[in-house]
């Protein structure tokens, strides 16, 4: 009966759209940090550390005032305790667990049992309890607990619950943790160390220094000494004493320049995927980018053109370290990365964004790759690629591109149009090439713009110096040369030629958006 | 009798191969210079006739091409050195010839320039305003491809005004285009200069028998409207 009532309320969490919409949104908040509102929570939380951190100080000497402790004692601690409690829900889903396992022994005909999943489950979740990152949380707690003061030592939990919410921390850490092995040999080396000076020095000077009477003591001499930092509180006073501080001190001298270039060798061989993640990071923030895959010929005349246009709305992959490096020189926003690669794209902000790829490589072979594992990733990423010929097109179209452009054909066109008509050449290089003498612009009918009721005679594009060579109907519908009576509607997309000042003024002068009228 | 201006397109490799075969259904004489064995046996064995293998970097071998001041020197060959270097040569040998280059990175274009090209296509700069138009000019980019694409009904076209024309001696800012459903983009006004000056410019142009004008339309449009210029004034 249990059993049954327990599937039942699986199920019905499992299709509950209330209960996976919070769960959502507490993942989002907790672990996504795609999520452009993540930020503003992480934001609060450190605020919330950092005053809860400033409170427990202040009241090392000083009585605070009733709310301040209110605050602290239930607010902030309220929050701690839903934040640790959402981070272990949040971590797996026991309902999710059960319908699998419903499913599968369904499917193969034999007894369901409850137990295994939810074993699975809670398993999962203690595991993830005894990590550092929730024991940290968990501790962060207790300085709450007033009747017991030393639980107020726990107060430094709450600085490292910073770690969380503050990247360069983090970052930090995850440098260090690359180089665990070596920094863990030292750790070991050190305890070495410190155990053997400590037991020398005890042995030597016990009867003999009046500063040495235990064994704690003895090690305490031993660690300030290897650390170089020699309070003086503790000195040998021995030959003996004084030959094991000199190798001590000379071991700490060894091991403090063993340890910063442990440090500094990790920070070097990280530094830039740290500055590339940071790079990634920044493109995420925007709404809509741009991810140029391979840094080629084409890529540097597009951004050499149109640079101002995106300012740090792209970003260039190329697994060509010389090639990144040029582009850096060059000023332009690259990483060195493989686009084909799955996790590559995945680490850009698929599900949120507005994502335009331009698979740029040389290699058609590439390009094709590309398109395949970014549309894999999201159908949503609009895909603009190049091809050398015909078939090539064709192979990338049946991939998912939205766009493909092929060089030769316009360039081959261009050279046709300059030996068989001259004169044409000129009209349409400019166009082609948006030289500022004859732009080709688009305008967008807005709600309340003034264009909107108005008919092209009303316009005089004449008067901008500008040809009015066709409209496109909210329906995608072309109207070459539209009649002069055409009423302009909104949605409408006019498409204009002329000066690029004749464009701005007519812009500035039509599609202004008036409230009044 | 008048000599028919003649093309002679160097290079014929996978890419120059549809400029050549577009140029063999003009009015021009098309003549083919290669420089390897490979590509001329190819070249005969896609039809063509007027083929000749020469050094190209032997000035007395283009010298006997016997190249007019009219004709096109369209330098398409795959090695952009040697390209470079043709067209330092044919400069030099013809300096009044239209010389063609083809292009792949902004520093052959330059080079290409100085060499004495007087028209040269970038590959990736056409592409890359193209890939600009894809995503912000949506609109103009289907209309560029309609205006490129040789199926369609809806082209540019560039006609020349005849003596006596209905339209000789009119202002351009007069004419009332839209009876004829045509666009005038702009045209040459030899009254002012030998330069293409589009009609947006907001220079006072006016019709005269020896201008050229270039129109967008559809074709039967284009058609029409070529067939009324050329109608004699009474």
């Amino acid at each position: 009966m249990l059993k049954k009532l327990l599937i039942q309320f699986a199920f019905f969490l499992h299709e509950s759209k209330h209960y996976n919409r919070i769960k959502e949104i507490s993942h989002n908040f907790l672990l996504n940090s795609d999520y452009k509102y993540k930020k503003y929570f992480d934001i609060f939380m450190i605020l919330l550390i950092v005053s809860s951190i400033a409170i427990l100080v202040y009241e090392v000497k000083h009585s605070v005032t009733n709310w301040i402790d209110f605050f602290d004692l239930y607010v902030v601690t309220l929050i701690f305790t839903l934040e640790y409690v959402a981070r272990v829900w949040v971590h797996n889903s026991w309902s999710k667990e059960v319908i699998k396992e419903h499913a599968e022994a369904n499917f193969l005909g034999k007894e369901f049992s409850l137990l295994a999943p939810t074993k699975r489950v809670f398993k999962e979740k203690f595991f993830y309890l005894l990590t550092p990152s929730a024991i940290i949380d968990l501790l962060a707690i207790l300085p709450a607990y007033r009747p017991l003061r030393v639980l107020r030592i726990f107060v430094l939990f709450r600085v490292f619950k910073l770690l969380r919410y503050t990247k360069s921390i983090h970052q930090f850490m995850e440098v260090l943790s690359t180089k665990k092995f070596e920094l863990f040999t030292l750790l070991f080396l050190l305890l070495f160390i410190v155990t053997t000076a400590g037991i020398a020095i005890y042995v030597f000077e016990e009867k003999f220094n009046p500063h040495i009477n235990s064994l704690f003591d003895a090690f305490y001499w031993a660690l300030i000494t290897i650390s170089t930092v020699g309070y003086g509180d503790i000195s040998p006073v021995t030959v003996e004493g004084r030959v094991v501080s000199m190798l001590v001190i000379i071991a700490g001298i060894a091991m403090i320049s063993f340890v910063t270039s442990v440090i500094v060798s990790s920070f070097s061989e990280k530094l830039d995927e740290l500055k590339e993640n940071r790079l990634v990071e920044e493109t995420n923030k925007h709404e809509d980018f741009m991810i140029i895959c391979g840094y080629g010929q084409m890529t540097r005349m597009f951004l050499r053109q149109y640079h101002q246009t995106y300012k740090n709305r792209y970003i260039i992959i190329d697994n060509n370290k010389k090639k990144i490096d040029e582009a850096i020189k060059e000023g332009y926003r690259a990483i060195v990365e493989d686009a084909s690669r799955h996790d590559v794209i995945a680490k850009f902000n698929v599900s949120y964004a507005n994502i335009t790829l331009l698979a740029l490589t040389g290699s058609d072979v590439a390009n094709i790759y590309i398109i395949l594992n970014a549309k894999a990733l999201s159908s949503k990423i609009k895909v603009i690629t190049r091809a050398s010929n015909d078939n090539i097109a064709k192979k990338c179209k049946l991939a998912g591109a939205d766009h493909v452009v092929r060089p030769n054909v316009v360039a081959n066109k261009m050279l046709l149009t300059a030996i068989t008509q001259p004169v044409m050449y000129r009209a349409i290089y400019a166009i082609l090439t948006g030289q500022h003498l004859a732009q080709l612009d688009e305008v967008l009918v807005r709600e309340h713009q003034k264009l909107i009721g108005i008919s092209i005679l009303d316009i005089n594009f004449k008067s901008f110096k500008l040809l009015s060579l066709g409209i496109q109907n909210e329906k995608g519908e072309f109207m070459f040369n539209p009649s002069l009576d055409y009423i302009i509607k909104k949605g409408d997309t006019l498409l204009l030629m002329g000066r690029k000042v004749s464009i701005s003024y007519f812009k500035s002068s039509y599609a202004k958006v008036s409230y009044g009228a | 009798m008048e000599r028919k201006a003649k093309a002679f397109m160097f290079g014929y490799g996978k890419s120059s191969s549809f400029v050549a075969k577009q140029l063999s259904y003009e009015s021009l004489h098309l003549s083919l210079i290669l420089s390897t064995q490979e590509a001329y046996d190819q070249a005969y064995a896609d039809g063509y006739v007027d083929v000749k293998k020469i050094d190209m970097t032997d000035d007395s071998e283009l010298e006997k091409l016997e190249v007019g001041e009219e004709d096109y020197l369209i330098c398409v060959l795959e090695d952009k050195h040697l390209n470079v270097f043709l067209t330092l040569s044919l400069h030099a040998l013809f300096p009044k010839t239209m010389i063609i280059a083809l292009s792949d990175s902004m520093h052959t274009t330059q080079k290409l320039k100085m060499a004495g090209a007087k028209r040269i296509i970038d590959l990736y700069q056409v592409s890359a305003n193209r890939l600009h138009n894809i995503l912000h000019k949506p609109v103009t980019t289907q209309l560029v491809d309609r205006l490129l694409s040789p199926s369609e009904d809806f082209s540019f076209k560039e006609m020349t005004i005849p003596q006596n024309s209905i339209i000789d001696k009119v202002m351009v800012d007069t004419f009332d285009f839209t009876q004829h459903h045509v666009i005038m983009v702009g045209m040459i006004d030899n009254r002012l200069s030998k330069k293409f000056i589009f009609v947006t410019s907001g220079v006072e142009n006016r019709f005269d028998s020896g201008d050229t004008i270039v129109c967008i339309g559809y074709n039967t449009d284009l058609e029409k409207f070529e067939a009324y210029i050329n109608e004699v004034k009474r």
